[in-house]
Parts: structure tokens; C-alpha cells; sequence
């Protein structure tokens, strides 16, 4: 018997799955012992048997992908140029548009159980090269959509590259289509800068699984790649210094607020929806940064959670502090450090979670950090 | 019909930046005007509804048009997956006439 095998807190049974399926040899041995008996005590079958199905399953109707290629025209999808299973071709844009979604999807199913944008193995569509000087990509309802950047202009002239040069933004198109099956927030106001910053948070949180970076290593910045040389900036937004991301004599200067206080009214962009997106995802920076590790194992688990089980079309930024509070709550513990985290990520964008009122550590509170650091896996505690 | 001036204006995208120009006629090459009044005669601009939009789609961009002539001036919105196939070219001209001409 491991003799580590007597915890019996409760930890999310997906946590251990992870562990269980992906970590050293002793590693998953503990976690397996500790799934099969917190499960049993907390008469949890239900946990062993997403346990037996996530450990043997083999994906079936998994990542499907298709990209497309507009030939630089407006109709959509185009013409099929990499399906599922094929080999990398010449074009460079398809191969990244094909290993994007290919590891968005990895992100999504690996760490949350999601198999793909409807949660049911939904094939993943990519068009690239849409239309002529298109700086943009947007998800259209259906699927993911890229423009080259301003190609049709001088080299001297241009300010962006090619969108699919960074894979935050894929990962970013990719959760808009989450967030359309699942929160289903409007896209306008406070609701639909809920709904960029979820697409921003998870599209750091794809880049930083592709390169296995800490929150602490991440530079959490939002299209790192897209600006030219002819521009002076890093991206197009900072989630750890929203309003930092560039300042240029010709695109002029980041406009993203971190702090409520700085809240932009504007009709706009849907109400200034790329703009107040800096608040929430400064929100989640903070709590990422104050968690240590992995941004996706904790914050990035409460947020996802959040979105799927709590937010509504209405749901505005109040609501999301109150809701990824309870959550942390829920997944880790009353007056978990995890809940403390969220609660001072909100506050530092200038948002007092209410409704949770102050609470006692539970039992449970740092249950699962304790099991982490015993598996070697957790963070080394921030000074 | 003679056009006098068009004001472009893009909002919305992926970044979030606004792009706008103001164009007199009279200021453009008569390649670029020609095909420019074609364009809008094939669109019998006049008579498009002022909004051409569904719900908005997260990161496209909103385009807002107007043109003057000497008889009437007409605005249209409009977005990238909501505009008629026939106006792209319209769309393509003069937001690269907007990029080229970015200022702060
Ligand atoms: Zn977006």
C-alpha cells in the first residue's frame, strides 16, 4: 500500500485523471490509488467510472480538422487544402491554422474534458487566406477565419502579418465557438468583453501548454507576432499590463484598461468589446500569477468551469468575480487559497467579489495543493 | 451621378482598432475613381438598406460607408460575412485606401 494512500480529501477526479494518465510511473500509481479512494469515500462511483473511461478510452470521433484555403476571395469555407491525418503541405499559414486548432483541441480535451468547440467531437473548419490585405480573423457562427495581414500593401507599409502567425489567436477564434455553445454571451458591453477575454484567456493558456510555461514565465501577451518591424509594439494586447502592448506614431497607442476606474464607454466595437476585455483578463492574470504554476491546472480550470456551468448571455463582469469565486470554492475549497486568489485577481482590476462573504478553511482548503506538491507536481510556494 | 465624396470608416476586428477615411473625389487617381463609380453603380448604392448587418460575429469587422453626390448622400453598415459578395471589391478599395492612409 502507497503510503500516501490515506488522503482522503476530495480532489477533482479530472486533476488525478491527468496524473493518472500522464504523469511518471509513481506519479500514477499515487493518483490512481488516490482517485479509487476518494471515490469510495465519498461513495462516488460516478468517479471511477469517468476515471475507467478517460484512462482507456480511445478517442473516438476526436480532433477532426479541415483547413481551407479563400485563394484570397470572401466565399467561405473555400477549397479543402489539409484534412485530418495529412501530411504538412508548402503553405505555411495552412500548417499553422491545422496545428493551432490541433493543439487548442489538445488543451480543451486533455486538461478539461472537452471533446472539441460543441463538447462532441465537432469538426474543427479553418479557412486561411481570406480575401486581399484582410488584417483579421474572426469566427463566423461555424468556423475560424484568416486574413494574410497587409500583404497587398509595400513592405514598408505593412503593419501585420499574417493571423495565423500566432497561436494565441487561433486558440482565441476557437473559443469564441466554445463560449457560442456554451455561456452564449452577447456580443456587446460588458457581456461581450466577457466574451473576448475568455477567448483570450484560453488562448495564452494553449500557448502556454504548447510551450510548457509557467504563469510566471509566460509574457501573456495576445497576438506576440502579428505587428511588422515597421510597428513599435509586442502585440495586440497585454493581459499582464493591458495598455501596454504597443505605442505607434501610425496605430496609435494600446487603449485597454486594467482597473475598472478606467472603464471605456463607447458605442464602438460592440461597446468597446476588445477594449474593457483588459479588465477581466487582467483579472485572470493576477490570480494565475498569485496561484504559481501552470496557468491552466487551477485559474485556468476555475475559468473554464465558469464559463461552461455559470455564465449567461447577460453576465457581466460583477457576475464573472462572483461566479469564478464560487467556483473556486466549489472545485478547491471554502476559503481555499484558490478562492483567495480569485478574489484578489478581481480585486486588483477593481472588483469586490460579493455573495461569497468571508469564510473559514474548510478541510479541503489546500487539500489539493498538498496532493499536488506530494506528487512533485504542485509549485514551489511563492515567497 | 456624380460622386463627390465617400467616408469610410472600420471598426471592431480582432484588434479592436478603428480605421477611417474621408476621400474627395476629386483627390483620387481617375483609375481609382472610375472604378470606384462603377463599383457603386453596380451596387446601385443609393438604394441599399442602411443596414446591412446581422448579429455581430465576434472580431469581424463593421464597416460604415457614405457617399455623397451631387443629388443625394446615402450611409450603409455593414460587416465582413454580412456584406453582398458584390461589394467586396468596394470594401477591399477603400479599406486599402483607409490602411494606406492610417493616422493617429
Ligand atoms: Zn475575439
Amino acid at each position: 500500500m502507497h503510503k500516501y494512500s490515506h488522503i482522503n480529501c476530495f480532489v477533482p477526479p479530472h486533476i488525478l485523471k491527468n496524473i493518472a494518465t500522464k504523469g511518471t510511473e509513481s506519479q500514477r500509481s499515487l493518483a490512481i490509488d488516490t482517485i479509487k479512494v476518494s471515490a469510495r469515500m465519498s461513495g462516488q462511483r460516478q468517479a471511477l467510472a469517468e476515471f475507467a473511461a478517460a484512462t482507456f478510452r480511445v478517442a473516438v470521433g476526436g480532433k477532426d480538422r479541415i483547413v481551407y484555403d479563400a485563394r484570397n476571395g470572401s466565399s467561405l469555407p473555400g477549397t479543402a487544402v489539409r484534412r485530418e491525418g495529412e501530411a504538412a503541405v508548402s503553405d505555411v499559414a495552412v500548417n499553422e491554422a491545422y496545428d493551432g486548432s490541433g493543439i487548442t483541441y489538445d488543451l480543451f480535451n486533455d486538461m478539461y474534458q472537452r471533446n472539441s468547440i460543441d463538447g462532441n467531437g465537432m469538426r474543427l473548419d479553418s479557412t486561411v487566406h481570406y480575401r486581399q490585405g484582410y488584417d483579421n480573423a474572426f469566427w463566423d457562427g461555424e468556423q475560424m477565419v484568416y486574413g494574410d495581414g497587409d500583404e497587398d500593401l509595400p513592405a514598408s507599409e505593412r503593419l501585420f502579418n499574417r493571423f495565423t502567425a500566432a497561436l494565441d489567436v487561433i486558440a482565441h477564434e476557437l473559443t469564441h465557438g466554445v463560449t457560442q455553445f456554451e455561456a452564449k454571451l452577447m456580443y456587446s458591453q460588458q457581456p461581450g468583453a466577457l466574451n473576448e477575454s475568455m477567448s483570450d484567456v484560453f488562448g495564452s493558456l494553449v500557448k502556454q501548454y504548447k510551450l510548457q510555461q509557467t504563469a510566471a514565465e509566460a509574457d501573456w501577451i495576445i497576438g506576440q507576432g502579428l505587428l511588422t518591424e515597421n510597428v513599435n509594439g509586442v502585440g495586440i494586447r497585454s493581459m499582464k499590463a493591458p495598455g501596454t502592448a504597443y505605442d505607434d506614431p501610425v496605430l496609435g497607442k494600446d487603449p485597454q484598461p486594467a482597473h475598472m476606474k478606467d472603464y471605456v464607454n463607447t458605442i464602438s466595437d460592440n461597446g468597446g468589446v476588445h477594449i474593457n476585455s483588459g479588465i477581466p483578463n487582467y483579472a485572470f492574470y493576477v490570480t494565475a500569477v498569485e496561484l504559481g504554476g501552470y496557468a491552466w491546472e487551477k485559474a485556468g480550470r476555475i475559468w473554464y468551469i465558469t464559463l461552461k456551468d455559470k455564465l449567461t448571455t447577460n453576465s457581466n463582469f460583477q457576475d464573472c468575480a462572483n461566479l469564478t469565486y464560487s467556483v473556486a470554492g466549489e472545485l478547491f475549497g471554502a476559503g481555499s487559497i484558490e478562492q483567495q486568489a480569485v478574489q484578489k485577481g478581481w480585486l486588483e482590476a477593481g472588483l469586490t467579489v460579493e455573495g461569497g462573504g468571508t469564510t473559514t478553511p474548510s478541510d479541503n482548503g489546500g487539500c489539493l495543493e498538498a496532493l499536488l506538491r506530494l506528487l512533485g507536481v504542485a509549485p514551489v510556494k511563492r515567497s | 451621378m456624380d460622386v463627390e465624396r465617400i467616408k469610410f470608416e472600420r471598426t471592431g476586428g480582432f484588434a479592436g482598432m478603428r480605421i477611417a477615411t474621408d476621400l474627395k473625389f476629386a483627390d483620387l487617381s481617375d483609375e481609382q475613381a472610375s472604378r470606384i463609380s462603377e463599383l457603386l453603380d453596380d451596387l446601385d448604392f443609393g438604394e441599399l438598406p442602411e443596414e446591412l448587418l446581422e448579429e455581430s460575429m465576434p472580431d469581424q469587422f463593421t464597416y460604415v460607408i457614405t457617399v455623397e453626390t451631387d443629388d443625394w448622400e446615402h450611409t450603409v453598415t455593414t460587416g465582413d460575412a454580412s456584406a453582398p459578395e458584390k461589394m467586396q471589391e468596394l470594401l477591399h478599395l477603400l479599406d486599402r485606401l483607409a490602411r494606406t492612409k492610417r493616422k493617429h
